[in-house]
């Protein structure tokens, strides 16, 4: 064989069609008809509800919501549904819960699930030492009573109004009590057993999860045979596998890469806002920022709409009240629209007089922010701060952009009032529970020592009795009107207070192959594969 | 100090000041800085490489149960080196300044040039997505090896063809070499006898001072083809600030550097056969 025989052979072999490939594709395909597998940006390393909750965030929680069922559940727009409860009646002094529960259910186990089942996790759930995390939820928690084999009432210590919240929130899985005896408070983590639809199968901890329908489930036996939970960290990846048809399902598409999937006929893409509203956080302990003037001339200084075209390709919404849009209690406020003049004649308003090149000064003070921004934490926070900083050079303010690493940001943010480093930082809420009253509570509720690090994230000293007023109501007011009435009169204060400079609501994106049905998109991140099927 | 708080970041963002202090004494990191620098040395001499926020425990089970999938890729890449950088090299230097010596420096050029990921990114739009010949990510069985192998030897094979041809020049032109044809020999024996054995030796150094970057270059690669290796666990540790897992790994590539230099050191006395006197 001389050298151009060599050459044609190896550039036919090169140009034929590689056959084998497609008719195993095919028989994969067929075979795997009945399983769906979603190709997940987080990794899940522990399916636990306590004990550190299901990690990673929110790929736990979205394998969780499919091997768990709960009380109470969310339907795709975050309003409770009976889940493992049948029906409950609220006390009227909103201090405790009785649940019907539902009959004959059993855990993957074996388990018989009934109240005594229901306490055991309940108690689980509000101890410190066996669960850490998620305190904010159970922390209002007191404990929980038999009444009979299928009732149960679940008493907190204070009037609390989000006791369904916190039930119908992952870590409010009900786990088999008869499992963690077995396999001790840790050994659960790696050998989840509860009452959901589907049962574990295999576990590869940071890899996969591999659940199977369940067959004694109360609800009768899910559509899918198996659901696949494979991590895939890199997004390109993600998409790639979509487009070969290896995966079913990927979530976290970044916006940048939304409209090249849109063109894929095979694929289809949902969109939904998520829970956290981004925002500008204003240290208020100092001037000039406790005044409210200033920071209202600060909200109609920055183009959010900019922010969401050029950050985020248009998949950002500019906000219109503290709280995100599906979040339960949210109620619209009247935008700051968009006005240098505006804000300039509010900064003149509050005393401020343009000084030397154009830099606003009052009483010979120059105006001057330090603008924390963390990097990476957030979707493109750097970016956020920097369109921020031109924004307010505009008016006459001289700001700083000050970066902290993103391991270190809660640290830097939450600081004794002396510490504080910052005039306006970089933050965003994600309300886990879906309550806007926990979301108001978290960021707008005084603090109990303004000199102190605040205990949860009003860190810029915000203090107004009337909106505390509003949020005790909200809490304890047993006619559910009334606490919307006054979650929505604090918000409109807060609005208008303008603790924050307020900027968009990201959203999510998830992208599915045509075909599968039934797949949600939650506004709290999590992408349900619960009642998916494979149709075609 | 590395900045950031394991504690914090584990708590998440809705956790309360006490839940991390909490937390921060269950894992230990309210103890003096020298305590938990002691306690992890005790550790770390009995296997226990301290509690890993991810796993929930010792990494090292876990950690060990990555490390086939990345050594496998490892031992892929530096297959694919020799087989292909080393004839490529050769075949150069015998042939130079000809054809195969202009095309051979043509792709090293592009090769070097090459950054894995994009590589990788292209190999899976080529042969996954548009022809469906691959899988494009994770491993399924060893038609999942060919990609990330090709990502990360890429540059390997190009370094080691150009170094192998440079050193065969070097040889080629020594007095061994024309006693050698003087004794009648042709070339292929000239080369395949005794140029070769002399040039493998930079060759190998080579090989092994770039495990190095195979190391890192396996951290992007496994990351872009979600291979169930350690470098895709590495990412994900730094981005929890999980440090113990970090550390473990760090060790154990540490470790894995140190031993693949030692089997150089060995290689070196197997090929030239004057270094066993020495």
């Amino acid at each position: 064989m001389n050298r151009r025989t060599a050459l044609t052979l190896l550039s036919t072999a090169a140009a034929s069609p590689f056959t084998l490939g497609s008719p195993l594709r095919a028989l994969a395909q067929a075979t795997a008809a009945r399983t769906l597998t979603y190709g997940q940006s987080g990794a899940v390393t522990a399916l636990d509800p306590a004990q550190g909750s299901f990690a990673t965030y929110p790929a736990g929680y979205e394998v969780a919501y499919c091997l768990y069922d709960r009380l109470v559940d969310f339907d795709e727009n975050l309003k409770f549904v009976p889940q493992l409860a049948e029906s409950w009646d609220v006390a009227p002094d909103l201090k405790s819960i009785r649940f019907r529960l539902r009959k004959n259910v059993r855990f993957h186990d074996g388990t018989a699930f009934n109240a005594q089942a229901v306490k055991f996790n309940v108690e689980r759930l509000i101890d410190k030492a066996r669960n850490p995390t998620n305190r904010p939820l159970w922390d209002p928690v007191a404990d929980a009573d038999v009444v009979d084999e299928h009732t149960v009432a679940i008493r907190t210590k204070a009037p609390y109004s989000q006791l369904l919240n916190s039930l119908a929130h992952g870590s409010g899985s009900m786990v088999s009590p008869a499992a963690v005896e077995k396999h001790g408070d840790k050994g659960i983590a790696q050998n989840p057993v509860g009452a959901g639809p589907y049962r574990l199968e295999a576990f590869t901890p940071g890899q996969e999860v591999v659940l199977r329908a369940f067959d004694g489930y109360w609800g009768g036996k899910p559509a899918t045979d198996r659901l696949v939970f494979k991590y895939i960290l890199e997004a390109s990846t993600r998409i790639a596998a979509l487009r070969t048809g290896s995966v079913d399902v990927i979530d976290s598409v970044p916006v940048q890469l939304v409209a090249g999937l849109r063109k894929e006929a095979n694929v289809e893409v949902v969109v939904r806002p998520s829970l956290r509203p981004m925002g500008l956080a204003i240290n208020l302990s100092r001037p000039p920022y406790d005044d409210p003037r200033v920071r209202r001339a600060l909200n109609h200084a920055i183009p959010v709409e900019t922010i969401a075209e050029r950050v985020f390709f248009g998949f950002a919404k500019a906000s219109d009240a503290p709280l995100a849009f599906d979040t339960q209690g949210y109620q619209k406020q009247r935008p700051y629209e968009y006005s240098v003049a505006k804000a300039k004649a509010l900064l003149v308003e509050a005393g401020f007089k343009p000084g030397a090149g154009g830099q606003l000064e009052r009483e010979g003070k120059p105006l001057k922010m330090t603008l924390l921004a963390s990097e990476g934490l957030f979707p493109g926070d750097v970016n956020i701060a920097e369109i921020a900083q031109r924004a307010f050079q505009q008016i006459g303010i001289d700001v700083t952009i000050s970066k902290i690493e993103r391991g270190s940001y809660w640290d830097a943010l939450r600081q004794e009032r002396a510490a504080l480093a910052f005039d306006l930082a970089v933050f965003g809420f994600n309300p886990s529970n879906a309550s806007g009253l926990y979301h108001l509570e978290s960021l707008f509720k005084s603090n109990a020592d303004d000199a102190a690090r605040p205990t949860v994230w009003n860190m810029g000293r915000y203090r107004n009795p009337k909106v505390d007023e509003l949020l005790a109501q909200a809490n304890s007011n047993p006619d559910p009107a009334k606490q919307l009435a006054a979650m929505g009169e604090a918000q409109r204060i807060v609005w208008e207070d303008a603790p924050y400079v307020w900027l968009h609501v990201n959203q999510n994106v998830t992208a599915f192959r045509k075909g599968i049905k039934g797949v949600e998109l939650w506004p709290i991140v999590f992408t349900i594969a619960r009642r998916a099927r494979v149709e075609a | 100090m590395v900045p950031g708080d394991e504690a914090t970041l584990m708590a998440g963002a809705t956790a309360s000041q006490a839940d991390i202090e909490l937390l921060r004494a269950r894992l230990g990191l309210d103890r003096p800085l020298v305590k938990q620098y002691a306690a992890r040395l005790v550790g770390l001499a009995r296997g226990d490489f301290g509690y890993s926020s991810t796993f929930r425990g010792n990494p090292l089970p876990h950690v060990l149960a990555r490390l086939p999938a990345t050594l496998l890729l490892m031992g892929a890449a530096i297959a694919l080196t020799v087989a292909l950088g080393l004839p490529a090299g050769v075949l150069a230097a015998v042939r130079q300044n000809r054809w195969p010596d202009y095309l051979l420096s043509l792709l090293v050029v592009g090769l070097l040039a090459i950054p894995n990921f994009w590589l990788g990114l292209m190999l899976i739009g080529a042969l996954s997505v548009d022809r469906g010949w691959l899988p494009s990510f994770g491993f399924t069985g060893w038609a999942s090896l060919v990609m990330p192998t090709l990502a990360l030897a890429a540059r390997l094979v190009a370094l080691v063809a150009r170094m192998t041809r440079g050193v065969m020049l070097e040889e080629l032109a020594k007095d061994y070499v024309r006693t050698a044809r003087a004794k009648g020999l042709g070339t292929p024996a000239v080369v395949g006898h005794h140029v070769l054995r002399n040039a493998l030796i930079p060759t190998v150094t080579v090989i092994g001072l770039q495990t190095g970057y195979l190391l890192g270059g396996s951290v992007v690669v496994e990351r872009l083809f979600a291979w169930p290796g350690v470098g895709d666990l590495m990412i994900n540790a730094v981005g929890a600030r999980d440090y113990t897992l970090v550390q473990a790994i760090t060790i154990l590539f540490v470790s894995g550097f140190l031993l693949i230099n030692l089997m150089v050191d060995v290689l070196y006395v197997l090929i030239n056969p004057r270094l066993r006197h020495a």
